[in-house]
């Protein structure tokens, strides 16, 4: 399911560049040159073929060599540039995803068992004026105050763990306040539900009920939406990088855009999609860890099982 | 015969206003349900003051947005200049409130554009189901892959700066989201007895589609698009803040808060009150939408 | 002494516009060994009773207003919680409505039946497992089956496996609040006559809740009738049966369809609970009443006793109208 997927994706995201106006030729051989000259470039970046066999044979290149295409003006291959640029931005989306999972998911928790009170509003409240806050203006609101004002952090690079506190607080703060409303929606569905009485009557404790009777059961739409948070943050990546001068894939990406270097922002935005893919495909994969009820959907399907799971060895069985 | 029609007619209209009663009633019970939502109203006036500002903004100041002034550059706020100047010495609240406009009219146009375009595949995927649903839900697959804003990046990229191709961009991402909304609606509602009964009555397709099934999806795509405006305020301004969406000298509020950074350090201003709006404006749409959710389908609150 | 006494047990709900009164002053006593069976429609206050025992009022909204809930002589609504915890599961267990939803889905159902016994019993994590698989064979369901999850049962069973976990330390007292009404019909009496049986072998008393007559009358020594928060009769089982006098009850009895009779048609009680957040003044069931006089507006009906052991809150039957 991920491969025609990400294939499909390959095939949008060429045929978005294909489809981009200007002569990309012209364009990287700047001002004056001849006829050789502009078909030898022409040649070189492959743009004399037809949009099949050139989109042939971009495929070809990615999947034989990771070929991402060539730069309008630079001569350093844009797979290598990302690949150099790549473990920075992965480490501030880990980090921005670690954080936003710590702050948002206890929030939710906190906020849904104390369901009508004045810390659930409160922090319903918060949640929905963070919801509103883009995650540039927050970068440059930070960047105002602790940069600026209080001249508390550091604004730019990423040299010592001070300066990754903002950095990394920013591209996490958007999701925050997402984590928490679905943590508290989901866990108040579950703590409704006769299973968590049943825990109750048994006489457990409440944080034994919660942890592992309800948490357990919200685990699913969490890991859904901690995948969705990867998209969340390393589209982010953009626009923090650059706030905070990072040399990441975001700053990349925003070099290409200015530049009009189609290329490089096409490939950007298909090595992004293509790690939200493996990440929702890994999301899927966990989904049969934590619930017995997918695992045995799969389970049946590729070990034959010594008996039906359900019926009719329980239909005998009395009952 | 012919009193026969006319019989059968009159009970048509009959029906046609009990359906009417009932539809009535059904939205006043909304509009009650959403009236007892305080933040819901809150963020209804949100918008409507920002709908007002923006529309009467030729009344309410008394600058043009593109008159520059050489030394009235970089101007604190006073009675003269409620948000103070920018760096060409231009009205800042004049620039906010005219920039407003263009960022409401290419939200609210990608809104549109991608909530038709989304009805028209989720209720073809939905109601026909089979090969038509697999490749509509397969392409929506391929689409939902690609996260959004990267998606109206590269289509901007592509396309250039300006309102409408920005719109444009926007609404491409919009489109999955819409679209499956409308399928999961239409799919629900399919199996309802009366479609059956309005198919074996020989109705065609696209009736059905029209009379049935599309009324059911108003609700679900209202709350959709009311989140989706917001989503897309937010959506121009992160794109004109990275030189893509609008450029200058249009006013809009992402490029003037990306201007503004480059004066971040001795100017306030220029970043704080684009700041304020795009902020109130979503936070309004958030909370309007919130609620037209919880007044819709009371079933969905918690 | 009874095992079970509840004097006077009012909760509320606190809603954001108004207060729904959902039990009002209701009294029973369970003695040992015994089952009393609690019988009215839904949202008659029968299931907040059985919470309010356990303690599992969900607080904001609900809230257990006054009363006494007297166990083996201790008020279970002056003790810790942590008490309270160490009585649930061991001395009172529940089961509840639905067995779909009442397992824990990604635990296996041996892990949630030896949860408890673990819990209460101080025995090894090992011990307990042992002891779990007893129970499902105790519940007719074989003990290999205990790794297995509630989804690979069938409704009946998970309701067995729901009694095994409320049996698995020997209670005192079972709460079961309505336990086969999502069942089958065809399953609902075996999973009934495997209860009975049980509780008699663990001299366990038993709380039953259900609108259905067929089974209290085939389960229970005792009978509340509730409406709309009250207590509207309650007697022996026999005396209730026998001599039916609140007009509520003679209505749940007229709704029954009888094979012995010829009738033509059920005779349904006309009109709805009244509200339970704008209760009338006096008694609550007169607007759905036959005998319903003057009287019945203005005063508040209290319980009285028509015979030895059978209480009746009605004016019409303490007035000798209804009585012949």
């Amino acid at each position: 399911m991920v491969i025609p997927i990400m294939l499909g994706v390959v095939i949008i995201v060429f045929s978005l560049s294909f489809l981009a106006p200007g002569d990309p030729v012209s364009t990287a051989l700047g001002e004056g040159y001849t006829q050789e000259q502009y078909d030898a470039q022409a040649a070189y970046m492959g743009l004399d073929k037809s949009y099949i066999e050139q989109l042939v044979s971009y495929l070809v290149n990615l999947v034989t060599k990771f070929d991402l295409g060539k730069s309008y003006f630079s001569i350093i291959p844009i797979e290598t540039e990302l690949a150099a640029r790549f473990p920075v931005s992965a480490m501030l989306g880990l980090f921005g995803i670690a954080l936003t999972v710590l702050i948002g998911i206890p929030l939710g928790i906190f906020s849904a068992i104390k369901q009508y009170s004045v810390l659930d509003y409160g922090l319903t409240a918060i949640a929905m004026i963070m919801a509103a806050i883009p995650g540039f203006v927050l970068s440059i609101l930070c960047v105002v105050l602790f940069g600026v004002q209080l001249r508390w952090l550091p604004l730019v690079g990423l040299d010592t763990p001070k300066h990754w506190i903002l950095p990394v607080a920013t591209s996490a703060f958007p999701g925050i306040a997402g984590m928490m409303r679905m943590t508290r929606t989901t866990m108040l569905e579950v703590i409704r539900q006769d299973y968590i009485s049943t825990a109750r009557s048994k006489g457990l404790k409440e944080n034994v009920i919660i942890v592992k009777h309800a948490l357990k059961n919200c685990l699913i739409p969490l890991v859904t939406i901690i995948g969705g948070s990867v998209a969340m943050v390393l589209s982010g990546s953009i626009i923090v990088e650059n706030i905070f001068s990072i040399r990441g894939i975001g700053t990349y990406m925003y070099s290409g855009i200015s530049s009009s270097d189609y290329p490089v922002v096409m490939a950007g935005v298909l090595v992004i999609s293509f790690v939200v893919c493996i990440v929702n495909l890994l999301v899927d994969i966990l989904y049969a860890f934590i619930d017995p009820r997918i695992k045995t959907i799969y389970g049946t399907r590729m070990t034959k099982r010594k008996k039906p799971a359900v019926l009719p060895g329980a239909a005998s069985e009395v009952v | 015969m012919h009193g026969h029609l006319v019989k059968e007619r009159k009970e048509l209209d009959l029906r046609a206003l009990e359906n009417m009663a009932v539809k009535k009633t059904l939205w006043q019970d909304v509009l009650a349900r959403f009236l007892k939502n305080k933040s819901g109203i809150a963020g209804f006036v949100i918008v409507v003051i920002m709908i007002l500002l923006i529309l009467f903004a030729p009344l309410l100041t008394r600058f043009d947005y593109d008159a520059q002034s050489f030394p009235d550059r970089f101007l604190y706020p006073s009675s003269l200049h409620p948000f103070g100047t920018d760096n060409f010495g231009r009205d800042l609240f004049t620039r906010m409130l005219y920039g407003g406009r263009i960022s409401f009219m290419i939200a609210i146009i990608a809104t549109f554009i991608s909530a038709v375009i989304g009805t028209i595949f989720g209720s073809a995927a939905g109601y026909f189901g089979g090969v038509v649903d697999t490749i509509i839900s397969r392409f929506l697959d391929i689409m939902m892959a690609i996260p959004g804003l990267l998606l109206a990046i590269a289509i901007s990229a592509v396309l250039g700066p300006g309102p409408i191709n920005t719109a444009f961009a926007l609404s491409i991402g919009g489109i999955a989201m819409s679209a499956r909304i409308i399928r999961a609606t239409v799919m629900a509602i399919k199996t309802n007895e009366y479609i059956e009964a309005a198919k074996a009555t020989g109705s065609r397709n696209f009736r059905i589609i029209r009379k049935h099934i599309l009324p059911n999806t108003i609700a679900p795509l209202i709350v959709n698009s009311t989140m989706s405006i917001g989503g897309s305020i937010m959506g121009i301004a992160g794109l004109s803040f990275i030189g893509l969406g609008v450029k200058p000298p249009t006013p809009e509020w992402g490029s003037i808060l990306n201007v503004g950074r480059d004066y971040i350090r001795d100017f306030w201003p220029m970043t704080v009150f684009p700041a304020l709006f795009i902020m109130l404006t979503i936070f309004g749409f958030n909370l309007l939408g919130d609620a037209l959710r919880d007044a819709l389908d009371p079933r969905l609150k918690d | 002494m009874n095992l079970l006494e509840i004097k006077g047990l009012t909760i509320h709900y606190a809603m954001r516009a108004n207060t729904v009164h959902a039990v009002n002053n209701v009294s029973l006593v369970i003695e040992p060994g015994q089952t009393l069976g609690l019988v009215g429609e839904t949202g008659a206050g029968k299931t907040t009773t059985a919470r309010g025992i356990m303690r599992l009022i969900q607080t904001p909204p609900g809230k257990i207003v006054s009363g006494e809930i007297l166990f083996e002589g201790v008020d279970l609504l002056k003790i810790s919680s942590a008490e309270m915890r160490s009585i649930r599961g061991k001395s009172i267990s529940m089961i509840f409505q639905d067995p779909m939803s009442a397992l824990n889905p990604i635990l296996t159902v041996g892990e949630q039946i030896a949860e408890v016994i673990h819990l209460h019993e101080k025995c090894s994590k090992r011990e307990a497992e042992e002891r779990s698989r007893e129970m499902l064979e105790m519940v007719g369901i074989r003990p290999e089956r205990a790794g297995e999850y509630p989804h690979q049962f069938s409704g009946g069973m998970k309701q067995r496996v729901v009694i095994a976990i409320a049996l698995a330390c020997s209670p005192k007292l079972l709460i079961a609040d309505e336990p086969t009404t999502a069942l089958d019909v065809t399953i609902q009496a075996q999973v009934l006559d495997m209860m009975r049986e049980l509780k008699d072998k663990l001299n366990t008393s038993m709380l039953l809740i259900t609108h259905d007559l067929g089974v209290v009358a085939e389960t229970c020594d005792a009978v509340a009738i509730m409406y709309a928060g009250e207590i509207v009769e309650y007697g022996s089982l026999e005396r209730l049966f026998h001599n039916p006098k609140h007009p509520y009850t003679l209505g749940l009895f007229g709704s029954i369809p009888s094979l012995d009779k010829d009738t033509d048609r059920l005779n349904p009680i006309r009109g709805l609970m009244p509200d339970p957040s704008a209760l009338p003044k006096g008694c609550k069931f007169r607007e759905r009443c036959d005998y319903a006089c003057d009287e019945c507006r203005k005063e508040e009906q209290s319980l009285r006793e028509i015979e030895p052991g059978h209480t009746v809150r009605c004016m019409r039957v303490a007035g000798g109208v209804l009585n012949g």
